[in-house]
């Protein structure tokens, strides 16, 4: 029989734990939403709608210990290899899930990927990704623990690179995914580690995620926990 | 609308998908080894379809590491075509709910 997306995911995340690699790399973007809905699961978090992009982020220095035939695994699972850009960074496609791994991009801008020989796979260079693993948390999913950036940090980022977007309609997704994790945080009672997580960003970064927040309709809400010391 | 530029996000991916999944193939040689016994001893033939016909060449004698690695091709070739039917499934399922949507 068939996998459904979810059996396939919890099997990526499973074979992950068991070569030691998941604890050491952060699970990004929008299938955050499926996390942070366990994470407050008492203030009814609804998240938004999910592409079948499952991206992961590699905090660089790499952690990860043991050499793991990342591409052999995938594979394993049925997933198709398929290098893009350039120079060709590496994509894990299945027709239910796409899995691509990402490193904070730092210095100059560069199309070049980023090798990773533990895992035997080129990731992709992304600006503001050190903020998403800057401070993490552990959520269980179907049994699996999987490390997330904490959802201050998460909502802080996707407000951060809307305002860098080309395409209007990815910037208003990331926008409202933020607003609606910021909103939960306040619900559960934790705007303070919103503005904890802001005061630790460069002032230009501040500034940017405070002109995207002034420009919504959640601006009210948040002045209070955007504001510096 | 948001679940419209999803939905077109999707249709996006999966598109791109289906061009990866028939390079994929493409690239795959063509054929499987398929034993013949000729008295009493095996030899093999690798066959294939072309032009609507099956066409067989012969091969002989073959190592285990030949035999494996045509078996994993049938594999993947297997694998490749049952995800392109699924992903050209995804768009024609994408296409009508965009064309329903702009109708409505």
């Amino acid at each position: 029989m068939q996998k459904t997306q979810r059996e396939l995911y919890l099997e990526v995340l499973q074979k992950l734990k068991q070569e030691g690699v998941l604890e050491d790399i952060v699970l990004i973007g929008s299938w955050c939403g499926q996390l942070y809905r366990e994470y407050f699961k008492d203030d009814k978090y609804v998240p938004v709608i999910r592409t079948r992009d499952v991206d992961f982020l590699v905090p660089i220095p790499v952690k990860i210990k043991r050499q793991v035939d990342l591409q052999q695994i995938l594979s394993d699972l049925g997933f198709n290899i398929v290098f893009k850009g350039r120079d060709g960074y590496i994509s894990f496609e299945h027709p239910d899930l796409i899995i691509e791994f990402l490193v904070p991009e730092r210095g100059r801008d560069s199309d070049k990927p980023y090798a990773i020989p533990k895992l035997g796979i080129n990731a992709q260079p992304l600006r503001h990704l050190d903020l998403l693993s800057e401070k993490t948390v552990k959520i269980s999913f179907g049994g699996v623990e999987v490390v997330a950036p904490h959802p201050a940090n998460f909502a802080l980022q996707k407000l951060l690179i809307s305002g860098r977007r080309t395409k209007v309609e990815k910037a208003e997704k990331d926008r409202a995914l933020a607003f609606e994790i910021l909103k939960a945080l306040i619900e559960a009672g934790d705007g303070a580690s919103v503005t904890a997580c802001y005061r630790r960003l460069p002032k230009k970064w501040q500034k940017n995620i405070l002109a995207v927040v002034e420009q919504s309709e959640w601006a009210e809400m948040l002045s209070g926990l955007l504001a510096v010391e | 609308m948001f679940v419209v530029d999803v939905l077109k996000e999707e249709l996006d991916n999966s598109l791109q998908m289906k061009e990866n999944y028939e390079r994929s193939l493409a690239e795959i040689p063509k054929g499987s080894l398929v034993r013949r016994e000729i008295k009493g001893h095996g030899y093999y033939y690798l066959v294939y379809r072309e032009a609507g016909a099956v066409k067989s060449i012969y091969k002989g004698k073959v190592s285990e590491a030949e035999l494996a690695k045509y078996g994993v091709f049938k594999e993947k070739r297997s694998r490749c075509r049952k995800h392109l039917s699924e992903v050209n499934k995804q768009i024609r399922f994408i296409r009508k709910v965009l064309r329903a949507k702009d109708a409505a």
